[in-house]
């Protein structure tokens, strides 16, 4: 009976937390968007509602709600309606396995990313309903964009994540120790709170994943910044082509389910990778023993709770913060560049990167110098990556066509295109001329 | 009113397997954030694919020319700053320029020196514009405001010169309205320093070496020599294409007679020249600007011009090189206070002819940056 109250009681402080938060960040995001922006960008930002216009938080959302629910003429009704709801309602149940600190994961589920995954590749329906519903070609096209890219980013995104899992198969708990339990040790979990129990062994607290798997955390990252439709990957809502791409017919309520949805998505994926590359809530002051011992089993868990809750929250605004650095810097990709980028850079990356890691953790020798030998591997290929192969090939991120011969290439095409030209119509080259 | 497209029947294209595609109509404008003004570009799309676009422009048709016929020589100025509104002290020195060679006017050399001064300003100030929307156009948000930030600055020095900040009716027929101010100089030169030594090199960072600006660019929308000529391109379009060709040294005007311009070419012919010429026309602007200030004569501002004057019969042709190419005025004097006809070369209308021979075969994102590169203005286009 007792055990059941507890849930309960635990139940609804979580949700309660989840919601709380979801709500909070998502429209503090949209504030310091626009101040970090702001402060990039040389200029105020909000100013007036507020120290620093920080109440705009409460009344950008408020201004929402109260607008009129427009539904321009010739939309498919239904879909147009319950399409932000299909956008909107991944985000909010996606928050249930966030593992803000031991106390507060409303549900510590045993397939954690599996679920987060799956979730999150429910948005694009939603997306997609919007594009469709709305009978507006800019939304036709937005919805078209954003459902390759998000099918295309979600493998690369998968796949980085099972370099993590394969690490918590060699240092995960149940390895460590005279307790090792040899049926479960090497499996591999896929439970947030146990990949996070793995960063923070009782030797080795601060074994944070981004160390041994840098690659992993840059290419997740990556995605994420497609899968949430940001910067340089925000062609499904790219203001100067689409306008404002699937959101263009969109007002009122429904936008701002959209709007506020997208934020909690930056959320959530910062959350995700704080808890499987930056070691969750693990930081100084997570000791549970040390305040247990101090404050009595209750006090001592609710202090150790808030401090893990803190170590976690800082990390996922650090991840939130380089979201809004790398909005303010870069320009956007073009369609192509963006699938090219996809399925010939970072799932071949991905899966060299399983294959490589996978391989050196089943080599036979101690699991400290396995794992040493894997981060290595690593590491070696993300600066091979990010420096050495674009210098030493010209090949681009963007563009398999080197730099030196893009203008070949381009002058080639531009006299190719020419002839054809003038062997399909002389008439109009010889009009130029004259 | 615009005229309405005239679109090709066909509107189906043959797909892989015989299957049929339909073609889709996108109108992009008048009303769309990137189209740089009232353009509206008609797009015949296959997917994300351009196959025919038909430009229709005349949504800021103001009649000018007509309006020119009406009034006397010495009100044009205050017209003209309206056709191309990025660079208005350049609209004057061509109607100044037209109207001088009509009546066989020369300005004194401090005016001269003068305008030199305050187009090379404003040439700064029109490609702070081009490159800052130009960015903004490709999705980076930060550069346009960089730019404005300085462009804010060079606008400040002219409204301490003239009075306004956007139309000056500063330069008039013999001479300018005023001399510079007290501290104008000083000021002026502050400006020249710090934008050369902290925000051209800022910008510079943000855009050039990125990689996403880059391959967004490069090879984006060539135009080879031969075709740039076809179409009678001219200003940084032009020389994006390795054609040396500038007014300003071809036939030299005002204090341009005095003042070696150095020509900025670049080979590639694509968005990234073009980008990157303006960029370094803004460097020489610069360092145009400083030999003029070094070397302003003194003496009077203006040949004392009646405000209702007659020029003789005749007519003339003068062009100045303005931020976009060459900005001509044909002008037509009957003999009486107002001009029989004025009729104005806008570098946009010009040099947006070739946007549907570049589009064909692009992607939708292209549509922009080809657009953006070319950097029309349609108070140039429509007049």
């Amino acid at each position: 009976m007792n055990d059941v109250v507890q849930n309960i009681i635990h139940f609804v402080i979580t949700f309660l937390f989840a919601v709380f938060f979801l709500m909070t960040a998502a429209s503090l995001l949209v504030w310091s968007e626009r101040k970090v922006q702001a402060f990039m960008q040389d200029r105020w930002g909000p100013l007036h509602y507020g120290p620093q216009g920080i109440l705009l938080a409460i009344l950008d959302p408020m201004k929402l709600l109260l607008k009129e629910d427009l539904k321009p003429k010739g939309t498919d009704s239904i879909v147009f309606r319950i399409a932000p709801m299909v956008f909107f309602a991944p985000v909010v149940t996606a928050f249930v396995v966030l593992p803000f600190s031991p106390y507060l994961t409303a549900s510590a589920l045993g397939t954690g990313i599996i679920y987060y995954v799956a979730l999150s590749s429910i948005d694009v329906v939603g997306i997609f309903m919007a594009g469709w519903g709305s009978n507006n070609k800019y939304a036709l096209i937005g919805g078209l964009r954003s459902a390759a890219q998000m099918i295309s980013y979600e493998l690369p995104l998968v796949l980085a994540l099972v370099g993590v899992v394969m690490l918590t198969s060699v240092v995960g708990q149940d390895c460590v120790g005279t307790q090792a339990n040899l049926n479960t040790c090497g499996v591999g979990s896929i439970s947030f709170t146990q990949v996070i129990a793995a960063q923070m062994r009782p030797g080795v607290p601060w074994l944070w994943f981004v160390l041994l798997q840098p690659l992993g955390l840059a290419v997740y990252y990556i995605c994420g910044l497609a899968e949430t439709n940001r910067t340089p990957f925000d062609l499904p809502e790219a203001e100067s082509e689409l306008v404002a791409g699937y959101l263009t017919e969109y007002s009122g309520l429904r936008w701002a389910m959209f709007f506020l949805g997208e934020y909690g998505n930056m959320t959530i994926v910062s959350a995700v990778a704080t808890a499987l590359f930056l070691g969750g809530w693990s930081g100084p002051g997570t000791a549970i023993d040390f305040w247990v011992g101090l404050l009595g089993p209750f006090w001592g868990n609710v202090v150790f709770n808030i401090i893990a809750v803190f170590w976690f929250v800082t990390k996922m605004v650090v991840l939130l913060l380089v979201f809004q650095w790398i909005r303010a810097t870069l320009p956007r990709l073009r369609a192509d560049q963006l699938m090219r980028f996809a399925w010939l850079y970072l799932i071949p990356l991905t899966l060299a990167n399983i294959i490589i890691t996978g391989g050196l953790l089943l080599l036979p020798l101690d699991r400290p110098v396995r794992m040493g030998i894997s981060a290595a591997a690593n590491w070696l290929l993300l600066i091979l990556v990010l420096v050495t192969f674009r210098r030493v090939t010209g090949l681009s991120a963007a563009s398999t066509i080197p730099s030196w011969l893009r203008r070949q290439v381009a002058t080639t095409a531009a006299a190719k295109a020419a002839a054809t030209r003038a062997a399909q119509s002389p008439e109009p080259a010889s009009a130029g001329r004259r | 009113m615009a005229v309405e497209p005239n679109l090709e029947p066909s509107l189906y294209t043959e797909g892989i397997g015989g299957l049929r595609s339909e073609e889709m109509i996108l109108n992009m404008g008048p009303q769309h954030p990137s189209t740089h003004g009232v353009l509206r570009l008609v797009l015949v799309l296959d997917g994300e694919t351009v196959v025919q676009c038909t430009p229709v422009i005349g949504y800021l048709h103001r009649g000018m020319e007509k309006i020119f016929e009406n009034r006397p020589y010495m009100a044009g100025p205050r017209y003209i700053d309206n056709a191309d509104y990025l660079s208005p002290m350049i609209n004057e020195s061509a109607f100044s320029g037209a109207t001088e060679q009509l009546a066989g006017i020369e300005p004194p050399r401090r005016a001269q020196y003068i305008r030199v001064i305050v187009n090379e300003l404003e040439r700064i100030a029109s490609h702070l514009v081009a490159v800052g929307t130009y960015g903004l156009d490709l999705g980076a948000s930060t550069p346009v405001l960089w730019c404005f930030r300085e462009r804010e600055v060079i606008l400040d020095l002219f409204e301490s010169l003239s009075g306004h900040r956007f139309t000056h009716n500063y330069i008039r027929p013999g001479g300018v309205l005023f001399d510079f101010p007290k501290g104008w100089l000083q000021q002026c030169e502050a400006f020249l320093d710090r934008f050369i030594d902290r925000s051209w090199p800022e910008l510079d960072g943000l855009l050039t070496g990125n990689e996403i600006f880059e391959a967004r660019t490069q090879g984006v929308g060539y135009i080879d020599p031969q075709q740039a000529l076809a179409f009678a391109m001219t200003g940084p379009n032009l020389r994006a294409s390795g054609i040396p060709f500038d007014i300003r040294v071809d036939r030299p005007y005002d204090a341009y007679r005095e003042i070696a311009v150095e020509p900025v070419t670049e080979q590639s012919g694509d968005c990234w020249g073009r980008y990157l010429v303006r960029m370094k026309e803004m460097k020489e602007s610069v360092r145009l600007c400083r030999v003029a200030m070094d070397r302003l004569p003194g003496g009077a501002i203006s040949t004392r011009t009646p405000i209702a004057f007659r020029p003789p019969r005749g007519e003339v042709y003068f062009a100045v090189e303005s931020a976009r190419g060459e900005e001509g005025l044909y002008m037509v004097s009957d003999g009486s206070e107002y001009p029989y006809r004025a009729k104005l070369r806008g570098p946009s209308f010009v040099n947006l002819q070739i946007l549907p021979e570049l589009l064909r075969g692009r992607r939708i994102g292209d549509v922009i940056a080809i657009l953006g590169s070319i950097d029309i203005v349609l108070g140039d286009v429509d007049r």
